[in-house]
């Protein structure tokens, strides 16, 4: 029943999209304005298949219809309660489907959005764009990875395993993956808008002004996934980190570089009219580096703890992002020329030639996120053997390549447009390099080391300097106002980032551990903490063993870290504890893979005391808030100005 | 003297120097007391993330709980008790007996190399371009270059598109 | 300077086709790269074999350097490894055969990683065997061969030298002729 509607859904969802798809770009050639404003129609028709399929799932999930592969695999009766939802994706052809619906929502949005100037050929060809995408996303959920295939018949009584138990323990599990893939999808829409420019040729700045605040969104979304998913792994996975620099992680956090460059490098266009290409560039290319990701992570190819087993539907990602460059790339050669513009950048030390440095040092790290991941992969084809980068070689590289965008954070805000002097400089820069000084200050004082940390405090006191210099002006001027708008929205992300990258560094230098062994009712002091052993609790039910070891921290509160052996599964996850704290966490787990028995008269505990774990959150949080207030419209409309720069020193900003 | 001018000397070349002196102070101060890794658990924690887990996907020691990571968290925990190998000795020392596949860093010498050398290549032809590109412009502007009608058509026709489009 | 002509001119072709050529061998790479596979090959092969040592399940020490003098071969194990049940028949086998020729036969040895004692015996008990076992108490075979993955079956002739490792499962008859091969090779 749910199978039959699910694919009943999919398959009116592929009809929809394909048939939009031919019949729109038919009516663009033929110039059929009629058929062309019947054009977002499609959208609705997609959008009902894909919610109609989406329900079927999780019908079938709720009533563990066992008739259903995907079911048997990932449903369970004792799965608690809302993990019956996430089980959806807690596999490939469930997260397919996710994201299936997410683009589905899109392509709607768009289509709502743009409905009365669907006849305007540059909308024509996005919708074309869009449709073309949910086209191949909908046939590989219909054909090759279809979540609603039927399963092997199963005895009366049958219950399946339910999710992995480590997506079953954890509320993140219900947000992380359908908030990263509102960012992931989030970027086909301005890919649509990109590929329609390059086909109708249009230059000029309107279909970018179009799409900014979308892929705004769709970054905002991509930025909180990925921390949502750091914090995921902080509190799930018992190792005490939150980034490890797997090959899923890097897959997150290319497209996120790659925009980050493209949201920067899109207010040179808006501003100057230059660099149209480069940011067409980095649309296509962020686009393409959701796909290529997916078809890394998903395909088995590299090895990666996230990584879902393979089947066909590798062949189908590949080709797809074959298609997805090699029709860009062609778009590009064909019309790149005509839409470079004219125009130069008068001095590196400006606004647009700060943009310029950022967009190289993005680019870079992204050059060095892909390499690092595909280089197993290279190693093997020429070499024919095993290797493995990882996070020692990213965290080598990505620190100096930190440092220096941060130090660009704070000298970028304060610069003109345009050219500048070292006087204005010397004077917009001087308390906020003060503030600099006092990060710098504080955390000697508070006893930091080793010299590449210190030089990022440093750096990330001196952008929140200036970061907070532009909001303190912006306040000025218009009150609380002046924090809404593309720019001061902007700080605000800023001083988020400064946040999440002093916590990031801190964490990383400062991580302190121990191993304590103690017996029952014993209080071990550490590190200026102390630990009393209170005992060993054990509670068993149908789904799961938990084993858990009460400790009472600092004579005040009790903490239970845990091991949670799985029946069904056989598998023994550990459950950290951990106290959250202003200046660092306490963070607890159970050392070793055997879970001490319910009698057992001893406990060996791994403590770890994390620096500043607390600020990566606030820092996304503030982040969030920033990209709400830098896509709201500001009230101050700034006018293109020439492209060329004749008149230098005119404007200063 | 007025507030304001107080603030502008403040400002110049004497409070920069002031600042540069605090700055480098405090950083000889913090950065030639690096003390390493606190304790012999930090610094087994420290080597053990240069180790990927032989049998699992991707993760190194020091997050695997895996038998073979819990065995080879061992041995480089006896290796720091003993007290006499360097970390990258007991590095070479897990590499001999699980194969060099295991190391974390790729190794700097032969085709690895090209892990290194590639980012720092990406990286001098990035800075290299963006200083010929700012050479050029300056040459350019230095040569008195105006717009040419066609560029002021092009803002123009971007201008208008824009406006049009902000009423909708 | 002929700026206007020198600034139309055509570079997107040819960076896209530069793009592009290294996105197909990106491509290429993709297809042509295979899943990763166990390989048998280690440093330790015709080296020296570590002074590694375990103990019976008496607490008794075992010194793998004083078994110098004959060929000794040694099998990785876990009693809950499947692989490990399936090979045992043929480890019986291959002990009984080694046992026909003498003093020419090798010395066998199970080496157990991680488990309990009582499981192991209760193992034997079950599927036969009576060679001596050795647990690696302090993961020092373990991480002195550097064997992941159980089972794994490892050759050392009578100097000390190591002369084979053999992945996952193992026959009587590959066995017996390896080691018959490698003797007359030396």
């Amino acid at each position: 029943m749910s199978a039959a509607l699910g694919n009943a859904g999919l398959l009116v969802a592929l009809i929809g999209a394909s048939v939009g798809a031919l019949s729109t770009a038919m009516s663009i050639i033929g110039d059929n304005r009629r058929a062309l404003r019947q054009a977002p129609m499609y959208a609705a028709v997609i959008l009902f298949g894909a919610l109609l399929a989406v329900v079927a799932m999780e019908w079938a999930l709720f009533a563990r219809d066992y008739s259903i592969d995907f079911v048997q695999r990932v449903g369970s009766s004792s799965t608690p309660g809302l993990y019956n939802l996430a089980a959806m994706w807690s596999a490939l052809e469930g997260s397919i489907l996710l994201w299936v619906m997410v683009l589905a929502l899109f392509t709607a949005a768009v289509a709502l959005r743009f409905r009365r100037r669907s006849d305007d050929a540059l909308v024509g060809w996005a919708l074309v764009v869009m449709y073309g995408v949910m086209t191949f996303f909908a046939l590989v959920s219909f054909g090759p990875a279809s979540p609603f295939a039927p399963g092997p018949t199963v005895p009366v009584g049958f219950d399946g395993p339910g999710p992995n138990p480590l997506l079953q323990n954890h509320v993140l599990v219900l947000f992380h993956p359908p908030i990263l893939y509102l960012g992931y999808v989030g970027f086909t829409v301005p890919f649509a808008f990109a590929i329609a420019a390059l086909i109708t040729g249009r230059v000029g700045e309107g279909w970018l002004l179009e799409t900014r605040r979308w892929a705004l969104f769709a970054w905002g979304f991509l930025t909180v996934g990925i921390l949502l998913g750091g914090w995921w792994s902080y509190e799930v996975l018992g190792w005490s980190g939150v980034w490890a620099w797997d090959p899923v992680e890097n897959a997150s956090l290319l497209p996120w570089l790659t925009s980050t460059a493209y949201i920067h490098s899109v207010l040179v266009q808006q501003r100057r009219g230059m660099l149209r290409v480069w940011n067409l560039s980095l649309l296509v290319a962020t686009f393409a580096l959701t796909i290529l990701g997916t078809f890394l992570t998903r395909s088995g190819v590299v090895n990666s703890v996230h990584a879902f087993a393979a089947g066909e539907v590798d062949g189908y990602l590949l080709g797809f992002f074959a298609i997805v460059v090699l029709v860009s790339l062609g778009l590009i050669g064909w019309r790149g020329d005509m839409l470079r513009a004219p125009g130069r950048i008068d001095s590196p030390v400006s606004r647009e030639g700060a943009f310029l440095a950022n967009n190289v040092i993005f680019t870079l790290f992204a050059f060095i996120v892909l390499l690092g991941t595909v280089f197993p992969l290279l190693v093997e084809v020429f070499q024919d053997r095993q290797t493995v980068v990882g996070a020692p070689y990213f965290d080598r590289l990505s620190m100096p390549i930190g440092i220096v965008l941060l130090f660009l954070m704070a000298v970028a805000p304060v610069l003109p447009w345009r050219t500048t002097s070292t006087e204005t400089l010397r004077v917009r820069l001087f308390w906020p390099a003060w503030l600099g000084a006092a990060a710098l200050g504080i955390a000697v004082v508070a006893g930091a080391d080793g010299f590449a940390p210190l030089v990022a405090f440093t750096c990330g006191g001196f952008a929140a300097g200036s970061a907070l210099r532009q909001l303190a002006l912006a306040t000025r001027r218009q009150g609380v106002a002046g924090l809404v708008g593309r720019a001061n929205g902007g700080m605000l992300v800023h001083l988020g980032v400064i946040i999440i990258a002093v916590a990031l560094a801190s964490s990383n230098s400062y991580t302190h551990s121990a191993t304590l062994t103690a017996r029952i009712g014993e209080t071990v002091s550490w590190s200026g903490h102390t630990f009393e052993f209170v005992g060993v609790t054990s509670t068993i039910d149908a789904r799961a063993e938990v084993v858990s070891a009460e400790v009472v921290l600092d004579g005040g509160k009790s903490y239970a870290p845990a091991v949670t052996t799985y029946l069904r599964q056989g598998m023994t996850v550990p459950t950290p504890s951990v106290r959250t704290g202003v200046t660092h966490d306490v963070y607890l787990t159970i050392d070793g893979n055997d879970p001490p028995t319910k009698d057992a008269s001893e406990v060996v505990l791994r403590v770890f005391l994390k620096p500043l774990i607390l600020w990566l959150w606030i820092g996304g949080a503030v982040m969030a808030i920033g990209t709400v207030l830098s896509a709201v419209p500001s009230r101050r409309h700034r006018r293109a100005t020439a492209p060329t720069s004749e008149d230098l020193g005119v404007e200063r900003g | 003297m007025t507030r304001a001018s107080i603030n502008t000397s403040l400002k110049g070349w004497a409070g920069w120097a002031a600042l540069l002196f605090v700055i480098v102070g405090l950083l000889a101060v913090g950065g030639t007391r690096d003390r390493g890794p606190l304790d012999p658990s930090d610094r087994v924690d420290e080597i053990s993330r240069h180790v990927a887990c032989p049998v699992c996907d991707g993760e190194s020691v020091f997050e695997s709980r895996n038998p073979a990571s819990e065995a080879i968290r061992a041995q480089i925990r006896s290796a720091v008790a003993e007290g006499a190998a360097t970390d990258d000795e007991i590095l070479a020392a897990v590499a001999d007996a699980y194969g060099a596949r295991v190391l974390l860093v790729p190794r700097s010498s032969g085709f690895d190399s090209l892990i290194w050398v590639l980012p720092a290549t990406a990286a001098v032809m990035g800075i290299a371009a963006l200083s010929v590109t700012f050479r050029r412009w300056r040459r350019e502007a230095a040569s008195g270059l105006r717009a040419t009608p066609d560029d002021y058509a092009a803002v123009d026709r971007a201008r208008r598109e824009r406006e049009a489009n902000s009423d909708g | 300077m002929g700026d206007t002509t020198r600034r139309r001119r055509r570079v997107a072709p040819y960076v896209s086709l530069g793009v592009g050529l290294v996105m197909v061998g990106l491509f290429a790479v993709f297809l042509l790269v295979e899943p990763s596979r166990d390989s048998a090959e280690t440093a330790l092969l015709d080296r020296a074999a570590p002074a590694v040592t375990g103990e019976y399940a008496d607490g008794t020490q075992f010194e793998l350097a004083r078994r110098r003098g004959s060929w000794v071969v040694l099998n990785f194990f876990t009693s809950t490894c499947i692989p490990c049940r399936n090979e045992h028949p043929e480890l019986v086998a291959f002990v009984e055969g080694q046992r026909a020729l003498g003093i020419d036969g090798v010395e066998f040895y199970t080496i157990v990683q991680n488990d309990d004692p009582g499981a192991v015996e209760a193992f034997f008990d079950e599927f036969g065997g009576d060679w001596p076992v050795v647990y690696d108490i302090d993961f020092s075979f373990q991480n002195g061969f550097g064997v992941a993955q159980v089972p794994e079956t490892w050759i050392i002739d009578a100097n000390g030298i190591v002369r084979g490792r053999i992945i996952s499962e193992v026959s009587a008859e590959f066995l017996a002729t390896s080691i018959q091969t490698l003797r007359e090779r030396l």
